[in-house]
């Protein structure tokens, strides 16, 4: 079909099949150690098929003791409004530059690239946000931060300079529409290609994001789901380490205290789902997007 | 061109001011005046909130039991406290940020395992609370073992509050009762590694599919190491008071010989170094015979209950105060502290004040727990659920009540416990490695290739303890030994 030769073809195929096999794989195995029963799988390790079936990791995780549910509802607010957010920023900003007739293109095109290759760093980063603008233990510590990303600006400016025609732009001023309501209803609608590829940037950002939530949020009522997975593994790895420091009775208690090994599964299954599921459906636009900040001719 | 000249002039005084304003935001801790005799007259103090944070997975009802202590506090000293936990893992990288961008906090538990202690107060993240404790902390000092102020001193000045427990290390071997039992084994018996052999044979051969007969754990060679991490160590057991390379020291070359034999022999499980890194399952399955811990008064009860199924247990080394044992578990005010005195008010009550203590350590009476005795109690399932806190975090743990159950001799136990720990001859040395940080970090990586394949006996020490030796060699270690001899034999001059 391709031209190749039925040997090179076959030969292909298998190798890629094998490779995408291998990154599979993991991932099945975590959904069957979720499934699989506790003991079973202290006695038996991991095996592919357990030898006791069991949801008793999802029904622990979602009796609501383990606090996932408002992890979940944190997650899921913080990417819907951080991607409307940056969404709006960006765009705003963009186009802005994209225009040519923008006095001080220059100059906000040099602000925004200059913080890609200077940044302060991680301790005036933190005075910036939490004594500046005193957003700790705010759930805007988590949108904020990350609302507005140099690089997606750059793609978008180069999306709307390369996408949008300046006839359309044009006649939409003779026909006496104010710059708003230009961008709102000539621009936008035409550039959903671009918006929609960094909405998915955003999104996948703002959903895997944990680094924020560990700086940030004390208060355990708000913290996302990543960091909650997180959170659990360090700890039980810090106790671990240092089971001859910290009193191993005292240790073991507060080491029974945490979810154990399926249930931790049983949430990494939940806290990935939604992105894997949802993947084929964005893939092309992925793909759209890796290329579109290229430059056309 | 005036344009861009303009905006040039604009931006570099942006980045000057950055950085200036990014210098360091140390203010000096206030130092208001208070009474010379010490004493609070409760109607004079300004009211003060104490923002304490402390480790351990946060609970769930921290808030309700917050809202008790501040009623009580506010009729002892005027005070509400603000106390936040962080989880075990984060605790350090959280604090570490609070700590170097200058936050404004009270209290913050540190040790040497997290937070680390000495560090921090060398860097001027804690204040010197000798004075302090003086003026308003009678009461600790009375209460907690003397070695705990003396072995935390640094250059002559304590910078946190010890938390009462046990200040030594004892380790024990525990055994599985249920196989003590089916083989009638005396375990009084056994207190060193080479002697395990033949009990280790009986059950490996009478038990074949016993997975961990001895289960890898701490190795204890009642060796004191000179820094958590590092391979040198000073043998308790001799009068020479020589820093040694624990790799090529006569008990740890027969020890590791001994876990090669019973690796070979299968009486350690063969993915042993795997099972190291991940803790093992055997707690939960019990499927062990003997292993190593770190022992107190009646652990072996406290054992039995956690892991539901009996263990005993017999003592290897006699208790021994050291570096690491005596800061376990301190609480330390922050250099940036506004009221340290209301602070040290406040430590001084949680480590002498039953009610306070209990509170912080259980929670509320009825709710959390109900009393059975005395000085006895017992969880509700709530408190189980909801409250319960790392009891040596909170302040003196010898005030605290007794789980229903326990031999109510148990805090004597440990003041005993305590009196009877012999010090090790380091105690309070405080080895200066400023010119051998790299050394340091290159020994600790080399020691973390190699440590766990020798332990375990997984390797054959006779090819990979040349290998070791080498890398240790070139790593700078005996560098490290010729300096940390010279400051000890300094130090111990002045003593």
């Amino acid at each position: 079909m391709n031209g190749l030769p039925l040997f090179w073809d076959i030969f292909l195929t298998s190798l890629v099949g094998l490779f995408a096999l291998v990154c599979v794989f993991p991932f099945v195995l975590i959904v069957i150690i979720s499934l699989t029963d506790e003991m079973s799988l202290a006695k038996n390790g991991y095996r592919f098929i357990p030898k006791q079936w069991s949801f008793e990791a999802y029904k622990y995780v979602f009796k609501g003791s383990s606090a996932l549910g408002q992890a979940y509802s944190t997650t899921i607010f913080i990417t819907v409004v951080g991607t409307v957010a940056a969404l709006a920023i960006m765009s705003l900003y963009a186009y802005a530059l994209s225009r040519k007739n923008f006095k001080f293109r220059k100059f906000f095109t040099f602000f925004a690239f200059f913080t890609m290759l200077f940044s302060g760093g991680l301790v005036p980063t933190y005075i910036v946000v939490t004594q500046l603008l005193n957003l700790r233990d705010s759930i805007w510590a988590l949108i904020l931060p990350m609302a507005c990303n140099a690089w997606y600006i750059m793609i978008l400016k180069t999306f709307f300079k390369t996408s949008v025609p300046d006839a359309i732009v044009e006649s939409a001023k003779i026909d006496g529409a104010s710059e708003v309501r230009t961008f709102l209803q000539i621009v936008l609608p035409i550039s959903l290609p671009g918006i929609a590829t960094i909405a998915l940037f955003s999104t996948l950002g703002y959903w895997n994001d944990w680094f924020n939530a560990l700086l940030y949020i004390d208060n355990a009522e708000i913290i996302p789901l990543q960091y909650m997975l997180m959170k659990i593994q360090n700890s039980m790895d810090f106790l671990r380490g240092n089971i001859n420091a910290v009193s191993s009775a005292e240790s073991l208690k507060a080491m029974q205290q945490m979810p154990q090994e399926t249930a931790r599964m049983a949430m990494v299954v939940l806290a990935t789902g939604p992105i894997v599921l949802a993947y084929p459906f964005f893939q092309r636009f992925f793909i759209q997007g890796l290329t579109i900040g290229a430059v056309k001719e | 061109m005036n344009k861009k000249k303009l905006i040039a002039i604009v931006l570099s005084l942006v980045v000057v001011g950055g950085l200036f304003g990014g210098c360091g935001k140390k203010e000096a801790a206030s130092t208001a005046s208070s009474s010379s005799d010490g004493t609070t007259d409760v109607a004079k103090l300004e009211p003060y909130t104490i923002k304490w944070y402390t480790i351990g997975t946060p609970q769930k009802d921290l808030a309700a039991v917050n809202l008790e202590v501040n009623k009580y506090l506010k009729e002892k000293i005027n005070a509400d406290i603000e106390i936040t936990q962080f989880d075990w893992g984060d605790y350090e990288q959280k604090m570490n940020v609070k700590i170097n961008s200058g936050e404004k906090f009270d209290l913050a538990f540190t040790c040497s395992w997290a937070l680390d202690y000495k560090t921090n107060a060398k860097k001027g993240a804690f204040l010197a609370v000798d004075d302090l404790m003086d003026k308003y902390g009678k009461d600790i000092t009375k209460l907690i073992d003397p070695n705990f102020i003396s072995g935390n001193k640094i250059d002559g000045k304590l910078y946190a509050v010890p938390n009462n427990k046990e200040i030594g290390q004892e380790r024990v071997f525990r055994f599985n009762k249920k196989y003590v039992d089916k083989y009638n084994i005396d375990v009084t018996k056994y207190n060193t590694y080479e002697s395990l052999e033949p009990i280790l044979k009986q059950v490996h051969e009478g038990e074949p599919s016993l997975v961990s007969p001895y289960r890898m754990g701490v190795v204890e060679l009642n060796y004191d190491y000179l820094i958590e991490g590092l391979p040198i160590v000073l043998d308790l057991d001799s009068d020479i008071d020589k820093f040694e390379n624990w790799f090529t020291s006569e008990k740890a070359l027969n020890y590791m010989d001994t876990a090669r034999k019973y690796y070979k022999a299968g009486y350690i499980r063969k993915d042993v170094v795997a099972a190291l890194k991940n803790g093992g399952d055997e707690d939960k399955t019990g499927n062990w015979f003997i292993d190593t811990a770190g022992t107190q008064p009646y652990a072996d009860q406290l054992w039995s209950a956690s892991f539901g199924y009996p263990v005993v247990i017999n003592s290897i080394n006699p208790a021994v105060t050291n570096n690491t044992s005596v800061s376990g578990s301190m609480i330390a005010i922050s250099a940036t502290a506004e009221n340290p005195e209301r602070d040290m008010m406040f430590l001084n009550l949680l480590n002498s004040d039953v009610y306070l203590r209990n509170l912080m350590n259980y929670g509320i009476e009825g709710t959390h727990y109900n009393k059975t005795g005395d000085n006895f109690e017992t969880q509700t399932q709530e408190g189980i659920n909801n409250y319960t806190m790392p009891a040596f975090s909170v302040g003196n743990t010898l005030i605290t009540y007794l789980p229903t159950g326990t031999p109510a001799d148990k805090w004597k136990k440990f003041a005993e416990f305590n009196k009877n720990s012999k010090n090790s001859p380091m105690l309070g040395f405080d080895f200066n490695t400023d010119e051998l940080k790299t050394e340091i970090a290159s020994l600790k990586s080399v020691k973390d290739e190699f440590n766990d394949a020798l332990v375990s006996g997984s390797v054959d020490p006779k090819v990979y303890i040349p290998k070791c030796q080498a890398k240790l060699k070139a790593a700078g270690i005996d560098k490290v030994i010729a300096e940390a001899q010279k400051q000890y034999d300094a130090w111990k001059a002045t003593k």
